[in-house]
């Protein structure tokens, strides 16, 4: 079943993508053409041979899928070909892979044993007459619902005529801004005041956490309550740019758009294989944030990076990173069908890119035209025959499992991901040796597995055997390519390419792959544009279609990407439902306010940072979230927004605050991810299975038996040593009585932000997981907040919340000898505030009670604990 | 939208707060997609039902593999007479089901010699002969027989059940995956539900796809289910402080719909340490109940366990307990391995049977046994058959099915279900029906679309319905 030789050509690395055959079209003139003998001939000779001995696994008539993608139902079926390539070539044997495996030259078709002679023999002559084949599907023609008209009356619903200048009305006193002028017309119309203002404390808290997702340090609240009081306007300009020049600004404002985005490290679905250059994305979006890249080239590079031109291989390297946003969706990648494989992964991207930039669900129409909005099929087809000539690379090694690899990008710099090392030709070569033998094995231990063994080893155990053999063929594979020739680690990423001949896709009736239907021309969403899209003849179109989202002029896109603003700094949104502003979506709270927003965002050249700044200088920002009764009657949702909404923070600011506390937290970005060890491994909830660790070049240690991940320590860093076992790990006693509760081993140890916790689709950290983390696999344009048991008994019973209790008390007794103001300055580092006297006392009480049983610290620890499960510590007013 | 404005309490206050699944809940509520009752406040809180619901609480047995109907539960004596002959081209010789075939109980149902145990209770089962997916692959079909889709990143059945009914103790997680195998997260999982449906995995969860781990691995865990340094008395002190801190930020605040949540998520959480535990401790269970599960031994004592765990599960009102038992894929060896893994299951699923009927729970418990497809009637190899999921057989009891009553048929070898057919999202169709819920209308908002468990999709089958 094994072809090496086109094996390495899937595997292998490569710098440019190349095309793979796409759909292709035959001309129906070709079937009236043939010749009657030849046609005789087929149906005399070779449809019996086809359907016998291959329809079983090889039509979808069969009951066994489409094994391998090739489908041998239809001429075109066998033309196309499935994932090795063409099966027929017309007329030329070389090129037919039918024609190889029949001769079972690399291919061995049929399995069950080679045909006859005389069989083979009129395949060749078969081909050689040019593979006549009547078969021909006749060509449906599917006509839309969706009139011309329809979609132009569609462009005069709110959000697809581009957004204006709203006319400014006059504000009172209370307005301070544009943004406050502008809602304070509406509490006029419903009947509402504002809210007081929040108190300077409560003010400094909620900056910190919307902008860098950090407490307060202790001792600041005071500074700025007293600057406060000097000049209200100069302290808040003032800690509002120092807070948005922090590089924690971008780890926390880059994770809003890493949810959007549906960032993780591995592919999900049934298998969940590791994605290890995502992380290079995660830095790409963190960095964009921080530095202020404005919006518009965000979406471009993400988009089109690669066809975008690079002045300097720095940043030809930043763009090709970016386009990992198309590269890193969920796969399935045990899909043996790989046309079915392909559709899916362009169905994704589509998803993903008119989501998260535009606000509208296209992905809808790949089965019929859109249900709500006046978007056609063939809409979905224009964007389909964009992605379809796009090759997706995001890597992966051939297996058993894995029937769907794809290559990676090499990217013109250097820096490999710090797990990969160098190796000599020879150690490389060796283990080129070891993986021929793996492999050897892997195919002798299959082939055993089916013949019966009377008393032998039983064949779970073998089954098993033959599953690590298969992994770990795969992790050498992936260690081989890794490097270059000489041994060299490559530096490469995920992303796309266009594939050298772009071609439209066909539009498929019901969605389904075997049910082609007109070709569409590429092109854009319809309503949304206002001329009909011109498409280069020679490239796929991506870079034309990045430019149209990204145009000042588009209805959607700067509303969509301020609306998100607005619900990360105020809680909720203008438009509740960020990612759908169609007809099905509801209508934005203050439609006047978005596109004001929207319109500023544009002129500020899609300066994020700025406005942010504009929103949080605004004195809707600073309302306080106290309750009021008249004013909750009148707005219950707190649509207009007239007082403060209470927000539970996410699970990252929730562990990100636990390690501020106890004075753990490491505040730089470690490189790389402890997914980049993984490469290519089945991930399960304990960590990698079947791992072959690197230890330094001395080459492979043997495959870890399962229920032993691999040990982790602290990825290094260039020019910071790596962090030994005796800091920053969790003490093994703790380690040991981890009881139950999967993910442990890609956190356990490490005491970085959270956003550089590894994100497997299938086995999320359960620090992130219990509090609500974005699905990995969908677009989340706004977390849930839930109140689980589960959360209380991780707060209660978990080693990571243990260990930061213990942690934090030793900061207290180290800074504090009183027992009174150790418990405010507990208060202070958790809360940023001073306890109230009942809270001091109660707190006293606990402790007195606690040292009863335990000792002093032990108790100190448990009164830590307390403040970080107390709710107030996951929420901000 | 207009809301139902009232601030006699906190609670009614919180239904009106919008905070992410509240107002999505809530705009629910008003299109009269969901039960009543489903607020935000308390998501798991028992609600009304769509209609009179005939069963109150489900365990699903899930064969994953894909175990063979034709030597179990789809009697085809074509097969047996034309056994040897290639029925159509391309297609391997028809192999003859290795067990014979017996009439059972009063109702004569046709069921081998493999499931002798379960063949007693004919007279409760319901077997549904006519199911088909569209998945021919393990993790797909598996993904579709859970969630009604392969495709797409879907709510699972046990999370729509949840969503739907609320549960029935607040000590306890409402759905239960006992020993589930690791990378199915998404066959547990709430996809865009909120998290709080979602399954509990009780059991370590193993690693890696079925292949890479053993046969019989058996854990019993529940994460932070134990503290490992406080005493209990110290805990609940330290509860007690924490719950003060929290009612003194009510105090302070008045309206804080989350820290209401919070409260009680602590209260539940403490339960569940004493609840959990205790439930799953096995050891005060007289000798003729272990015995009655094949708990005593063998080959049946692990999934025996499981299923004695999911009698106290649903006994002590979880709303949805599923139990996996793994490696029912016989490309080969089918003779010895099938045998072996029916042997496994046959008394333990009989005494759940037995012992469900005789504490009076089977009558509002749907017990459902099945895996994700059949196999085919034609051999692979001599000794073993292929995966077939155009036609195959699960099956259901109690839970106000029709006992002792066969529904639908394949063809004459047991290929492909040719009457009275019964798609996968029929299945889930028909199981939410029983529990009183409208499949239809048992709907969730998410991206702009009311989403439900069986699509655009699903026939209610009416006819096993008691």
């Amino acid at each position: 079943m094994f072809d090496f030789r086109r094996f390495m050509m899937h595997t292998g690395v490569i710098a440019l993508c190349f095309s793979l055959a796409g759909v292709g079209l035959f001309a129906d003139e070709e079937a009236a053409s043939a010749n009657p003998e030849g046609i005789q001939f087929f149906e005399a000779k070779i449809r019996p041979v086809l359907m016998e001995h291959c329809a079983r696994c090889h039509s979808t008539d069969g009951g066994q899928g489409v094994r391998g993608g090739l489908s041998i139902s239809s001429r075109e079926a066998l033309r196309v070909g499935g994932e090795s390539g063409p099966a027929v070539v017309p007329g030329d044997l070389s090129q037919s892979l039918l024609w190889d495996a029949i001769n079972h030259e690399g291919l061995r078709m049929p399995p069950s044993g080679k045909l006859p002679p005389e069989t083979i023999n009129d395949f060749r002559r078969w081909i050689e007459l040019g593979a006549p084949d009547p078969r021909v599907p006749t060509e449906a023609v599917v006509q839309s619902r969706v009139t011309p008209e329809a979609i132009a009356a569609g462009r005069h619903f709110w959000a697809f005529q581009p957004p204006q200048m709203p006319a400014l009305p006059e504000g009172s006193g209370w307005s301070e801004s544009a943004i406050d002028r502008l809602l304070e017309s509406q509490f006029a119309a419903e009947g509402l005041t504002p809210a007081v203002d929040a108190s300077p404390t409560v003010l400094l808290r909620r900056l910190h956490f919307v902008l860098t997702g950090l407490p307060p340090a202790p001792g600041e609240s005071d500074a700025f309550t007293a600057a406060w009081s000097r000049d209200p306007r100069r302290a808040l300009e003032s800690t509002v740019d120092r807070l948005l020049a922090l590089p924690q600004f971008g780890e926390r404002w880059g994770r809003h758009w890493l949810d959007a985005a549906r960032y993780a490290e591995s592919t999900g679905k049934e298998i969940d294989v590791s994605f290890p250059n995502a992380w290079r994305y995660r830095d790409y979006v963190i960095d964009a944030f921080n530095a202020d890249k404005p919006y518009d080239i965000f979406i471009r590079e993400q988009l089109a990076g690669d066809l975008l031109p690079a002045p300097t291989d720095e940043q030809w390297a930043e763009q090709l990173i970016a386009t990992g946003f198309l590269a890193l969706g969920p796969r399935s990648l045990i899909e043996q069908n790989s046309r079915q494989f392909q559709a899916d992964l362009v169905d994704e991207q589509i998803d993903v890119t008119t989501r998260v930039f535009l606000g509208v669900s296209v992905a809808c129409a790949r089965c019929h035209d859109h249900k709500f909005d006046p978007i056609p099929q063939s809409d979905y087809y224009a964007l389909a025959g964009i992605f379809q000539s796009t090759e997706t690379c995001f890597g992966g090694v051939r297996s058993q499992r894995n029937r769907q690899p794809s290559k990676l990008i090499v990217l013109p710099i250097d820096d490999p991901n710090p797990s990969d090392q160098s190796m000599t030709r020879e150690e490389l070569a060796e283990l080129r040796r070891q993986r021929d033998e793996v492999q050897q094995e892997a195919i002798e231990a299959r082939r055993a597995l089916a013949r019966p063994q009377p008393g032998g080893t039983p064949p779970q155990t073998r089954l098993a055997n033959q599953f690590l053999l298969d992994q770990r063929a795969t992790q050498l594979t992936t260690r081989i390519n890794s490097v270059d020739e000489q041994g060299r680690p490559l530096t490469v990423c995920m992303g796309v390419q266009d594939k050298a001949k772009p071609q439209n896709a066909r539009l498929l009736i019901r969605g389904e792959i075997d049910q082609p239907a007109q070709e569409v021309p590429r092109g854009f969403v319809q309503v949304l544009s206002s001329a009909n899209a011109v498409l280069p003849a020679n490239s796929s179109g991506r870079l034309e279609l990045a430019d149209w989202i990204a145009s000042p002029e588009h209805p959607t896109t700067a509303r969509v990407m301020v609306n998100r603003i607005w619900l990360h700094l105020l809680g909720e949104a203008l438009v509740r439902e960020t990612d759908n502003f169609g007809a099905s979506g509801p209508q934005p709270s203050n439609q006047a306010l978005l596109d004001y927003l929207a319109v500023r965002f544009v002129d500020s050249g899609w300066s994020v940072k700025s406005l942010i700044r504009e929103i949080v200088l605004s004195r809707v920002f600073r309302l306080s979230s106290e309750f009021d009764q008249k004013r909750f009657e009148r707005d219950p949702e707190n649509q207009y927004f007239a007082r403060a909404n209470v927000r539970r923070m996410e699970a990252e600011v929730i562990r990100d605050g636990m390690l501020a506390a106890s004075g753990r937290l490491d505040p730089e970005r470690p490189r790389g991810s402890i997914m980049a060890r993984f490469s290519s491994s089945i991930i399960g909830p304990d960590g990698p299975v079947g791992m072959v660790m690197t230890p330094g070049t001395a080459g492979m240690t043997a495959a870890q038996t399962p229920g032993r991940p691999g040990v982790l320590d602290r990825f290094s860093r260039p020019g910071r040593p790596a962090m030994d076992g005796a800091g920053p790990m969790l003490p093994s006693r703790l380690q040991s009585r981890l009881n139950g509760g999967g993910g442990s081993i890609f956190e356990a140890s490490v005491l970085y932000r959270s956003i550089y916790l590894p994100v497997p689709r299938n086995s999320v950290p359960r620090s992130l997981d219990v509090f609500d983390f974005a699905e990995p696999s969908m677009v989340i344009g706004q977390r849930e907040t839930s109140n689980t048991p589960a959360q209380a008994l991780y707060m209660l019973n978990s080693a990571f919340v243990i260990e930061q209790s213990d942690a934090m008390a030793e900061r207290l007794q180290r800074e504090q000898k009183q027992r009174r103001d150790q418990v405010e300055l507990a208060f202070e580092l958790v809360f940023s505030r001073l306890p109230e006297s009942e809270e001091l006392e109660a707190s006293l009480r606990f402790l007195e009670d606690a040292e009863r049983s335990v000792k002093p610290a032990a108790a100190l620890s448990a009164f830590c604990q307390a403040l970080f499960a107390s709710a107030e510590f996951r929420y901000v007013n | 939208m207009t809301l139902p404005v009232c601030c006699g309490s906190r609670r009614e206050m919180l239904r009106s707060v919008s905070a992410g699944f509240g107002s999505l809940a809530l705009a629910g509520l008003m299109a009269g997609s969901l039960p009543a009752g489903a607020a935000a406040d308390q998501p798991l809180a028992p609600k009304p039902t769509h209609f009179p619901p005939r069963a109150r609480r489900v365990i699903f047995l899930c064969m994953q593999g894909g175990p063979s109907h034709v030597d179990t539960f789809d009697y085809k004596p074509k097969l047996i007479e034309d056994a040897g002959r290639s029925i159509r081209p391309g297609n391997a010789r028809l192999m003859a089901p290795r067990w014979e075939f017996k009439q059972r109980g009063q109702s004569g149902l046709w069921i081998s010699d493999l499931f002798p145990e379960v063949a007693a209770h004919a007279d409760k089962l319901c077997l549904l002969r006519s199911m088909h997916c569209d998945q021919p692959v393990h993790p797909q079909a598996m993904t579709q027989m859970h969630t009604g889709s392969a495709q797409f990143v879907r709510p699972s059945l046990g999370a729509w059940t949840l969503y739907g009914l609320g549960t029935e103790n607040d000590s306890l997680p409402g759905f239960v995956a006992l020993n589930p195998p690791a990378a199915a997260a998404q066959n547990f999982g709430s996809a865009f539900l909120p998290a709080i449906y979602q399954g509990s995995r009780v059991g370590a969860a193993q690693r890696g796809p079925a292949m890479a781990r053993p046969a019989a691995a058996q854990g019993q865990s529940v994460p932070d289910i134990r503290n490992p340094r406080l005493s209990q008395d110290l805990q609940r002190r330290q509860i007690d402080f924490i719950q003060t801190l929290n009612r003194q930020k009510l105090k302070r605040e008045q309206s804080q719909p989350g820290v209401e949540g919070v409260i009680e998520s602590f209260e539940l959480a403490f339960r569940m340490q004493d609840a959990l535990p205790s439930l799953m401790d096995l050891s005060g269970e007289t000798d003729s109940t272990l015995e009655l599960y094949g708990i005593n031994g063998g080959r049946t004592a692990a999934f025996g366990r499981q299923c004695l765990l999911a009698r106290r599960f649903v006994e002590a009102g979880v709303r949805f307990v599923e139990l996996n038992h793994g490696n029912w894929d016989h490309h080969f060896r089918l003779e010895a391995d099938l045998a072996a893994r029916s042997e496994e299951v046959d008394r333990p699923i009989a005494g759940l049977l037995a012992d469900l009927d005789q504490r009076g729970l089977l009558k509002d418990t749907l017990v459902m046994w099945g895996g994700e497809f059949g196999r085919t009637p034609d051999a692979q190899g001599g000794d073993g058959r292929d995966h077939n999921n155009r036609g195959y057989t699960m099956w259901m009891a109690g839970g106000g099915v029709r006992g002792g009553f066969s529904y639908g048929a394949t063809d004459d070898y047991g290929g492909v279900a040719v009457e009275n057919k019964c798609h996968i999202h029929d299945w889930h169709a028909t199981i939410l029906h029983l529990l009183g819920l409208d499949h239809t209308r048992l709907t969730y908002r998410y991206a702009g679309r009311d989403f439900r468990l069986t699509d655009v999709y699903g026939n209610v089958v009416q006819e096993i319905i008691s």
